[in-house]
């Protein structure tokens, strides 16, 4: 009885665990450089026992916390520090989010606006004069350089071009591009189906696809992303009845919907979440079964240092991305100390965040000029555009590292017959 | 994913046996969950600071062979090569410690007591015998840092023939810093004091605070990633300057988890940082492959495992109201029946839960259901027989046990 009423007894993100031990503190990126941030302990398990007594305890320094969750990687005690700061603010905090955060949030919207008048668009956000306004009327800082928008969108390119030959192939996977290859950079999504058909594996788009919604939950626009997590998971759940996984690569999008659809938005995706993976995890999976061999080009040499996205490192997940582009033979590969870079999405683009996000990421920096590498790699690209921003040094997906090195031709021929 | 050993438990005994064994050419994996108690370490390395009668040890070496068998000592053979191997280790990954194994010094704990320790981290006042080497001594405190109790660490110090002056000292950036004054901890302490510039401030604030004291006492707020910045604070203090050990989470404590991950990932070890084991697949007497939470799909496969899970702290072994078990193996477990008898009423007495652990044989191997598994070890904290408060054997446990565990992997 005593045992069972133990086991039962488990309150929501473990927030009984804690131990006030303090130990996510010393990890919090926010936290070492802003002294007006409480920490995690504080704004989490600690607030969170006056906060259950009275709302009122609701503190907003709550919404410096970036949400990078190097808090609960640290946590001996499996406290989901991370998890119980951004349910508080989505029950206490009552301020409704401003145009700029609804411009920043909604990524789909003014992404296929922005993709319309693309070469407009661009030439606009880059002019001096417009970015002046964004600091001032809109607070998105001007030192910013924003993303430049693609003129054809990757579902555009798709459909033309690579759409009918998908069908020839005998397994098949779905692809959750995301907004980052829709509209700004689609040659990601041109590397992913570059790689899988030569693997033998036929490439689709989902019948819906909508922005998983991480950027919508940081700027608090929680109903809309309530309703776009839906979306997506019916989407995936009859692109799993035909078999199919469902392949990423945002380290960003995959830990949005495998795990912060569940914890913060209620969105039921216990069907679905283990069929979401990301690309670099699911070729490394396959090659470690004996599934699947890919072959390189001799002449591919680089230099690359590796960095380990603040949410590729709570999923645990950079092993994959790192062993699999330790199997191409010219690369000679560099893994820099895992910590944030600063941006968090769409924190460091808001004028009253710049200084804090440069701060958190200046050692990385550092130790990235350091590095003397060609460029770097990632699975996020958010971080793709502070690290370009901050250090000049070009930032490549490694699944667009692995498109670059393969060689078509022998990858085709070594997989044939399995 | 295939690796030589796989090790469960990224804290001082994981790492250092993960270390020697990538030091001996091992492809090796260590699957740590969340951080470890080496945040709550005091600077220094125990190796056996009171016996069980709990008199002060003057020398461990000799006192170790009065230890009951089922002391985890009596597994780790020649205890001398051992230290200095560990001494060597912690050298080579950038922690440079004074001390030996034949001689305990003394310590100073943050409230001021004194305890007999084998290893102290270089920077940091130790106490031979029951007198400090200065008469007169300044110990200088950060204003609103409340982690370090002067008033006691006063009395301490006075008891030892010192005089002693507390100096409260500040900078704008650490005035800045209490904002948050519940966030006024060592460590975020560090995160101000940051940067040559302000260390070479602080070293003024200090000269000029000094008066006619003979050496400064600082609590332990320097240096998160390495001791460059308190060796810089040295050279501009011109003074002698010593660290006292602070409340926990420790500053040097932060450091040695990071600086022997940064040793064993150089020498091509694989973290798996935040995840942990959670199952494994046993056939015969073998362990073959363990899963993790996070990588699902994926199985670590490996010729041996350790298993360094830590003690209740670190979930390497866990409790419910009927009984102790090992969770990721189901290793046979040493606890006593009766759970009335878990705790003494007095909490200074020794608490028989604190000997609880895991099983093994002479070599270390895990037991289970009575037999030891082939290719699979435990080391640290896990082990059954040893009271780290009582005897004061924690970190010489940790590695001991690790080295050996390493040892009796590479000779097979
Ligand atoms: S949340 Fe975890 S790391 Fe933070 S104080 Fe509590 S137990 Fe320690
Ligand atoms: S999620 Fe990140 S920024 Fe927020 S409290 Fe945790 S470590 Fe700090």
């Amino acid at each position: 009885m005593a045992n069972e009423m133990q086991l039962n007894n488990i309150s929501e993100n473990n927030f009984e665990q804690c131990l006030k031990c303090s130990i996510c503190t010393v990890y919090c990126p926010v936290s070492a450089v802003n002294p007006a941030y409480p920490g995690p302990k504080q704004s989490g398990p600690d607030g969170e026992r006056y906060r259950l007594k009275n709302p009122e305890f609701f503190n907003d320094a709550l919404k410096m916390c970036l949400n990078c969750k190097r808090c609960e990687v640290a946590c001996p005690s499996g406290v989901n520090v991370g998890d119980i700061i951004q349910k508080a603010r989505m029950k206490h905090n009552t301020h409704s989010p401003k145009l700029r955060d609804m411009m920043l949030a909604n990524t789909d919207f003014v992404g296929s606006m922005a993709t319309v008048v693309a070469p407009v668009a661009n030439f606009a956000v880059s002019l001096g004069v417009s970015k002046a306004v964004l600091h001032s009327v809109m607070k998105i800082d001007k030192h910013r350089t924003f993303p430049a928008y693609a003129s054809q969108k990757f579902e555009t390119w798709f459909k033309r071009n690579a759409q009918a030959q998908q069908s020839k192939y005998s397994k098949h996977v779905s692809f959750f591009h995301g907004c980052y290859v829709n509209y700004n950079f689609p040659q990601l999504g041109k590397d992913l189906v570059k790689i899988m058909n030569a693997c033998g594996y036929g490439v689709h788009l989902l019948d819906k696809e909508k922005c998983c919604g991480t950027a919508l939950i940081a700027n608090g626009l929680y109903d809309q992303a309530k309703r776009q997590g839906e979306t997506n998971m019916s989407s995936m759940r009859s692109a799993i009845a035909k078999g199919r996984t469902i392949v990423t690569t945002s380290s960003t999008c995959t830990f949005t919907m495998r795990d912060e659809y569940h914890h913060l938005l209620d969105v039921d995706n216990h069907d679905v979440r283990d069929h979401i993976t990301l690309a670099t995890r699911f070729l490394f999976q396959l090659i470690d079964e004996g599934k699947l061999k890919l072959a390189f080009r001799d002449d591919y040499k680089k230099r690359v240092a590796y960095h380990t996205a603040c949410h590729m490192e709570r999923m645990g997940w950079a092993i994959y991305s790192t062993s699999l582009l330790k199997m191409i033979p010219g690369l000679d590969l560099v893994m820099l100390d895992s910590q944030c870079c600063g941006i968090s999405g769409t924190y460091g683009f808001k004028t009253e965040n710049y200084e804090t996000s440069q701060k958190i990421g200046d050692s990385l920096f550092k130790n990235i000029a350091d590095a003397n590498v060609e460029a770097v790699a990632t699975d996020c690209e958010t971080c793709k555009w502070q690290i370009e921003m901050s250090t000049g040094v070009p930032v490549l997906n490694p699944i667009s590292i692995i498109a670059d090195a393969i060689d078509v031709e022998k990858t085709i021929e070594l997989n044939k017959n399995r | 994913m295939k690796f030589n050993t796989v090790i469960m438990g990224g804290g001082l005994s994981g790492l250092t046996c993960g270390i020697a064994l990538a030091q001996a050419g091992q492809r090796v994996a260590i699957v740590a969950t969340g951080q470890s108690s080496l945040h709550f370490a005091s600077g220094s390395f125990d190796l056996l600071g009171y016996d069980s009668e709990g008199k002060a040890v003057e020398n461990p070496v000799e006192a170790i062979n009065a230890l009951p068998e089922s002391h985890p000592y009596k597994k780790v053979g020649d205890v001398e090569k051992l230290t200095a191997q560990a001494q060597d280790l912690l050298a080579a990954a950038g922690i440079k410690t004074t001390g030996k194994a034949g001689k305990n010094h003394n310590r100073l704990t943050p409230l001021g007591a004194v305890k007999p320790t084998w290893l102290t981290m270089e920077d940091y006042i130790t106490i031979d015998g029951d007198k400090i080497n200065y008469k007169q001594v300044a110990l200088m405190n950060i204003i609103g840092y409340l982690d370090f109790p002067t008033k006691f660490i006063a009395d301490g110090l006075r008891k030892l023939g010192a005089e002693v002056e507390v100096k409260p000292i500040t900078l704008p950036e650490l005035n800045e810093a209490r904002k948050s004054p519940t966030e006024m901890r060592a460590t975020n302490i560090a995160k101000v004091l940051a940067s040559e510039a302000i260390v070479k401030r602080l070293a003024s604030e200090i000269n000029a605070k000094a008066s006619n004291a003979e050496a400064i006492l600082l609590p332990a707020v320097l240096g998160i990633k390495n001791s460059e910045l308190a060796q810089l604070l040295k050279e501009q203090v011109n003074k002698p300057i010593h660290f006292v050990a602070t409340i926990p989470p420790s500053v040097p404590g932060t450091r040695m988890q990071a600086l022997l991950r940064k040793r064993f990932e150089a020498l091509g070890g694989t973290f798996l940082n935040g995840d942990k084991a959670v199952k494994g697949e046993i056939s015969g007497t073998k362990l073959n492959s363990i899963e993790t939470e996070k990588l699902v799909g994926t199985r670590l496969e490996a010729d041996n495992f350790v298993l360094a899970t830590g003690s209740f702290m670190g979930r390497g072994i866990v409790s419910d109201y009927e009984k102790v078990y090992e969770p990721v193996l189901g290793a046979d477990v040493d606890f006593i029946a009766d759970r009335a008898q878990w705790t003494r009423d007095n909490v200074w007495e020794a608490q028989p839960y604190m000997e609880f652990g895991v099983k093994t044989d002479a070599q270390l191997h895990v037991m289970k259901q009575g037999k030891p598994l082939s290719n699979t070890y435990a080391a640290g904290q896990v082990l059954s027989g040893n009271n780290k408060v009582k005897l004061a054997s924690g970190e010489g446990v940790d590695m001991l046990t690790a080295l050996t565990v390493a040892n009796n992997i590479l000779n097979k």
